[in-house]
């Protein structure tokens, strides 16, 4: 048994996570990644490189599974990229090796118009989406009820880039909005259906990417076109999700708090009291270590500020702001849960 | 010294007075728009609404009624351009509003470049742009790519997951003085070094300036890998180009 296991207090790991995604009380705030936690250390570790652990479900569980009993961390996550359903979808892929995440080639988009767009039948059983579901299904053996399980649906923003191009997309967005909103409309099942199916399988809970963030679009967009989605998708989709924005956000944080999602994934860009202070406990902030300044460039000291920042300002999970850089120390990604421990010593009267 | 309220078109008056903060920028535009023709304000004012079909007309029109094309280029589009760039570098507009304003410039461009071709006109320099190897992050490189474009630059875009060996011969097939590199992932960072080195392998480092980007690199970053400039957003690209390449300040800096 991991590490994750042995220092757990009253609560397990899922008991934890789970309490804090209802802003519940908890023994200690829990550490999270709702994205990817893969490293080339961990693969090492797990024998597990990428691209493989992208598309074999075995090699994808032991992988995740190093979240847990390698880094400590709460939760276990097996989806490291942001293209599985991209791929069901008929995206082309450039799958890379271990040293780099795999992409969609945006430049040669799938659609053009609302009209191009169907989703699949084999939507759930194309060998890129079942591998997640397999996967989930092996961790869930293997762990039973001790670890949280992260899963990830696309939402149907990020999977409109995908298929159309950025700038298409972005474009279209601008010039026609009717047109826009109708793409969306139909992209947001395959949404539905993923995560619906990872729920099944076993998942806990769903991070959510749907990528208008303020380094693209404005805060009135996300008002505009996705806030009334993502509510939909809490009614429809039976488990708390995490919503996954990087970059800056602070601006449409009312918005996303308005959503009724369990959970915000958020940015370094964003002060964590800042933040707090507009959602103001609608919503879980999860967040929010930098990862290419912090994580993979400097040392445990600087890290162990930002989770002290983050705990100082009330944030109810802690972990990295997205995807950990691949070449990002391991030991590093320890000191997240050796920091979160620390901090609640020495705030333990005041508890 | 020229005042705002010289500056006869409504729109562009009241863009520079809301969206222009930094005081060596108010002036410089104000001087510049204060100057320009009236139909020259008008084809800034649409593109800077990011209007292409008005853009189109006007660009037409004026060329035909016997403005020459360097002017409409200068004094029109690019100055528009001018506003467009630092309106995104202060969050009051946002990448399809960019983007939008790009196209308008480009059905501008698309009577004047024929133009300025045929009369031998260069432009202001060359320009290879590329995002490096394994990395598809491309939004930020075709920012700069517009806002060089819209500076009067010629930029050959390698478009995204570029090898070292593919910056190499279009250097080399192009005799470009200057390189621009973008990096979004901490893991495709270190490629940008890699080109580097390549060109210098190449025995070409010499032949080229090379600038590099992106939001994970730094300035601290660039000199560790030896590149020659760093810019922190597109216009600080522009400058950086214009810098490398000894370009003289023209209409704007
Ligand atoms: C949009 C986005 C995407 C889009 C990309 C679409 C596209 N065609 O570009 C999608 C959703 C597809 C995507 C995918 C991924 N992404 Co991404 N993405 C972003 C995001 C949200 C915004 C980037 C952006 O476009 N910004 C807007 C532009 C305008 O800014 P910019 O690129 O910095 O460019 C400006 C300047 O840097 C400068 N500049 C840029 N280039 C150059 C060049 C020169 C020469 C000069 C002088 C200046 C210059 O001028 C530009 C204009 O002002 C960032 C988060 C963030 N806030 O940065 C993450 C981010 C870059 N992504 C990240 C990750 C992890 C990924 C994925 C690996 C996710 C995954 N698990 O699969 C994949 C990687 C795919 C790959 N192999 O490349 C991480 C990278 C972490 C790291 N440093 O290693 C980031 C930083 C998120 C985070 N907080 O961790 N992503
Ligand atoms: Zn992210």
């Amino acid at each position: 048994m991991g590490t994750g296991a042995k220092s757990a207090g009253q609560m397990t790991s899922r008991q934890r996570v789970m309490a804090a995604l209802r802003r519940e009380p908890v023994d200690r705030t829990p550490v999270c990644n709702p994205t990817s936690v893969a490293t080339v250390e961990l693969m090492d570790l797990a024998d597990a490189p990428f691209p493989e652990a992208c598309r074999e479900p075995e090699s994808m569980a032991r992988l995740a599974a190093t979240g847990y009993t390698e880094l400590g961390f709460d939760t276990i996550m097996p989806v490291y990229t942001i293209i599985q359903e991209s791929s069901a979808l008929g995206c082309k892929i450039q799958w890379e090796q271990k040293d780099n995440w795999p992409t969609v080639k945006m430049r040669e988009p799938i659609w053009e118009k609302p009209e191009d767009i169907k989703i699949p039948s084999n939507l759930l059983t194309h060998s890129d989406t079942k591998c997640v579901l397999d996967a989930i299904r092996i961790l869930r053996k293997e762990f039973g009820d001790e670890v949280a399980i992260i899963g990830k649906t696309m939402g149907p923003w990020s999977l409109g880039y995908h298929c159309f191009g950025v700038e298409q997309f972005l474009l279209m967005s601008l010039d026609d909005p009717g047109k826009t909103k109708l793409c969306l409309e139909k992209l947001k099942e395959a949404t539905v259906q993923f995560g619906l199916a990872q729920i099944e399988a076993g998942a806990d809970a769903l991070t959510l990417p749907d990528h208008a963030t303020g380094d693209l679009v404005s805060a009135e967009y996300y008002e505009r076109y996705l806030r009334d989605l993502h509510i939909e998708f809490v009614e429809r989709i039976p488990a708390p999700l995490i919503l996954h924005i990087c970059g800056r956000t602070v601006d449409r944080m009312d918005y996303i708090a308005q959503t009724g999602m369990a959970a915000f994934h958020y940015d370094s860009k964003n002060e964590p009291a800042e933040s707090m202070g507009v959602v103001r406990s609608r919503i879980s902030l999860v967040g929010n270590i930098n990862n290419p300044e912090t994580l993979f460039s400097k040392g445990p000291e600087q890290v162990r500020k930002e989770v002290y920042k983050n705990l100082d300002a009330g944030v109810q999970l802690v972990g990295p702001e997205c995807a950990i850089p691949l070449q990002t120390a391991i030991e590093n990604l320890k000191e997240i849960p050796l920091a979160v421990r620390d901090w609640h010593r020495e705030h333990a009267t005041t508890n | 010294m020229a005042e705002i309220t010289d500056i006869s078109n409504d729109f562009i008056r009241q863009e520079i007075e809301e969206y222009i903060e930094r005081p060596e920028e108010r002036e410089r535009n104000i001087n510049l728009f204060a100057r320009a023709r009236p139909k020259m304000q008008e084809i800034a004012a649409a593109l800077i609404d990011g209007d292409n079909d008005t853009v189109n007309r006007l660009t037409r029109e004026a060329l035909d009624s016997g403005i020459e094309a360097l002017e409409v280029m200068d004094d029109g589009l690019i100055a528009g351009m001018g506003i467009v760039g630092i309106k995104f570098r202060q969050n009051f507009i946002f990448v399809p509003e960019v983007l939008a304003c790009a196209r308008a410039m480009k059905a501008g461009m698309a009577h004047i470049e024929p133009i300025l071709s045929a009369a031998g006109i260069e432009p202001v320099g060359k320009v290879i742009m590329g995002t490096v190897k394994g990395d598809l992050h491309d939004i930020g490189k075709n920012l700069c790519i517009m806002m060089l474009r819209g500076s009067g630059f010629e930029v050959i875009d390698l478009g995204v997951d570029t090898a070292p060996d593919r910056f190499i011969e279009a250097v080399e097939e192009h005799d470009a003085l200057l390189l621009g590199m973008s990096a979004l992932l901490s893991t495709t960072m270190p490629n940008m070094g890699k080109t580097i080195e390549a060109f210098i392998d190449a025995d070409l480092r010499d032949k080229v300036k090379i600038m590099v980007g992106g939001a994970p690199v730094t300035q601290e970053f660039a000199d560790d890998m030896g590149a020659d400039g760093y810019g922190k957003d597109a216009l600080a690209c522009v400058a950086t180009a214009k810098k490398l390449l000894g370009v003289v300040a023209k209409t704007r800096a």
